[in-house]
């Protein structure tokens, strides 16, 4: 299910991470078990663990003894935070090479954007 | 952590041929490792020796602290089915399954019973009859319900449909979570089963070409395409494991690090670099010879 | 841990052929026995009359007939038992004991069948109309203190022998039973060679009890033969 450039733990981190962004798990609520996402995607449950525990390192998400994994209170600003910093890297030069690639100059980058914006 | 298996040194000779060329590698307890290379790179021999069937001619192996020959409390240990497993004549599905309990101290009667309803294996067809896909539905019944400590593998996915292989590795992932255990498994289904590993031990012609945790493995592979002169300038100094050429474009497969100044020039010279996957990695590492074997022929002829 | 009684369940694991399939070609046998007697009766032969008994005491057929299956049974104990075995778990030691622990059970099972089957025969006046089928010779003409050792020691001869047949195969491959088969015929030769001049003297002095101890010693070296060739046999 998981492919491509990125390793697995990292996409894994980034699923649970957009799911924790749009709302599914709520602050101080339980994500899956490792077990759970292993079997779920179909992938290593140490690979599992790593993905699960990044977002630990990152204070995304928190252990309690024997019930398991649960949202931290400020996960979601946090997150926001971190994909914040990343959007221009991740989305905006992208766009930009692609544009140039295709002779869309500034404005017209701008007219499509507030197209898209307002649908 | 410690190791589960431990491969050292270990060569194995049948007569002339060397099916195993000193070999060394371990597998931490706990971790599922692929166990991967092209036909008649060593992978069910190597197996065979892990599970106690077969001895190095030198070298050493040891399973849970222990040489696995002729020692029935490692042996007990031990699950491995190869892949063309023979039945005594006149088996069914139940003779097996009322036999195995008999070998393997933590034999789990639900998972059997689940994995024969999933795979939906006949009870009344011999198993000299069963089809490819019936027979290898039946070793991973035995590799699984053993709840062996070191579960061997040798190409459980063998004539299995699509639907089988998700069930396999569903059960295969739940039951790992609940009872941990190491599992080595080989398979040529490499895109469908790398994300189950967290190691892989890639081997070519009896020898061990690569052994790493599977994010490292295809981290520092890369895969470069693009106009033929372009890469060739680019691959000058690369660790270049296969290429191949069509019409004027060119892929070249590698691993190591590239630097910045190579990812540049890349881009001037509009080459494309991917990370490799692990699929094309073992292909790679088993290309190397078959290409210059090539290269050898057609200089004779 | 052992897996010699693991080994002697898996053994046991197919029933039918184990315990059923010799009673039908028992079955089979006292059938075909009886036909050739209405054939002798039918030729004029009157049942009970001396030359009848003898005649019908004469029947070898139970031993033929049974001895074939029996080393069949043997060879595949090992020929493809083995495999599965070894990929259950089983030593290779383990495997050896266990195969012999198995074929002194079958051995047991059969000589007990036999001694029943003959003790009915000779209650029933041979089945209310003088069929012999077991109170015959070769099975010690109705004397259960010859046919108990006899069918034992007969039984575990054939199975051990089919045994080290079954591990040349897994040895050796196809030629293995060949090299067995012209070894023991040579060392006959040879014996004979050796034996010839004072057969006379060594048949005037045989005694029933060489042939247990034949039987024995048969079965000892099979057993034997069989482990020494399962430990170096590569399953592939």
């Amino acid at each position: 299910m998981f492919t491509g450039e990125i390793p697995i733990y990292q996409q894994l981190a980034d699923r649970v991470a957009e799911d924790i962004l749009a709302g599914t798990y709520p602050e101080e609520t339980s994500v899956p078990s490792t077990n759970e996402y292993a079997v779920f995607y179909e992938i290593s449950p140490i690979t599992a663990a790593k993905g699960v525990n990044l977002l630990v390192e990152q204070g995304v998400l928190y252990k309690k003894r024997g019930v398991g994994m649960f949202v931290s209170p400020g996960a979601q600003e946090k997150l926001r935070a971190r994909r914040r910093a990343q959007f221009a890297e991740r989305h905006i030069s992208p766009l930009v090479r692609e544009a140039r690639l295709l002779h869309i100059d500034r404005t017209e980058l701008d007219d499509l954007i507030s197209q898209e914006d307002s649908k | 952590m410690t190791n589960a298996i431990e491969i050292d040194a270990v060569t194995r000779h049948f007569g002339r041929v060397h099916a195993l060329d000193n070999i060394s590698f371990t597998v931490p307890e706990h971790s599922i490792v692929g166990l991967l290379g092209r036909n008649g790179a060593g992978k069910t021999t190597v197996m065979s020796i892990m599970a106690g069937q077969d001895r190095p001619t030198s070298g050493h192996v040891r399973v849970a602290g222990h040489d696995p020959f002729e020692h029935a409390a490692t042996l007990a240990q031990i699950s491995y089915v190869r892949d063309n497993q023979r039945y005594p004549d006149d088996y069914r599905l139940h003779h097996v399954v009322r036999i195995a309990p008999d070998f393997a101290p933590h034999w789990s009667e639900d998972i059997a019973t689940e994995l024969v309803e999933g795979f939906r294996i006949p009870a009344k067809t011999p198993i000299k009859k069963m089809s490819r896909g019936q027979l290898s539905s039946v070793a991973i019944v035995l590799g699984l319900a053993s709840r062996a400590p070191v579960t061997l593998l040798d190409e459980p996915y063998l004539g299995l449909d699509v639907t089988g292989r998700a069930f396999f590795h569903r059960v295969l992932l739940r039951d790992y979570g609940e009872h941990p255990r190491t599992v080595v498994f080989s398979t040529h289904l490499i895109d469908e089963s790398a994300s189950l590993f967290d190691r892989v031990v890639i081997m070519d012609a009896g020898r061990l070409v690569l052994d790493a945790n599977s994010d490292e493995a295809s981290e520092s592979a890369w895969v470069m395409s693009g106009a033929t002169n372009a890469v060739t300038q680019l691959i000058g100094t690369a660790n270049v494991l296969s290429t191949s050429t069509v019409g004027g474009l060119m892929s070249a497969t590698g691993s190591g690090e590239l630097d910045t100044e190579t990812r540049a020039l890349a881009d001037d010279l509009r080459v494309h670099i991917n990370r490799a996957s692990l699929q094309q990695l073992v292909a790679a590492y088993g290309a190397d010879r078959a290409a210059s074997d090539t290269i050898d022929e057609d200089r004779r002829a | 841990m052992s897996t010699v009684i693991p080994t002697t369940k898996l053994h046991l694991n197919k029933r039918e052929v184990t315990f059923v399939v010799p009673l039908y070609i028992t079955a089979l046998v006292a059938v075909v026995s009886v036909l050739i007697s209405f054939l002798f009766w039918r030729a004029g032969s009157i049942p009970g009359t001396a030359g009848w008994v003898s005649g019908s005491q004469s029947n070898p057929g139970i031993l033929y007939s049974l001895a074939g299956f029996l080393v069949y049974l043997g060879v595949q104990s090992v020929a493809t038992t083995f495999p599965f075995a070894l990929t259950l778990g089983a030593t290779r030691r383990g495997f050896a004991g266990g195969t012999v622990l198995w074929a002194v059970l079958v051995s047991a099972y059969l000589a007990v069948v036999f001694a029943v089957l003959m003790t009915i025969e000779v209650q029933t006046g041979h089945w209310f109309s003088d069929f012999y089928v077991f109170d015959v010779y070769v099975l010690g003409a109705g004397d259960l203190g010859r046919l108990l050792p006899i069918v034992f020691l007969g039984t575990l001869s054939m199975l051990t022998i089919g045994g080290v047949f079954g591990g040349a195969w897994v040895r050796f491959g196809a030629r293995g039973p060949q090299f067995i088969g012209v070894g023991v015929g040579l060392l006959l030769v040879l014996a004979l060679i050796v034996l010839i001049p004072s057969a006379e003297d060594i048949l005037a002095a045989f005694q029933l009890w060489w042939l247990a101890v034949a039987a024995v010693i048969v079965i000892a070296l099979s057993s034997l033969g069989t482990w020494r060739l399962l430990r170096t046999a590569i399953v592939r």
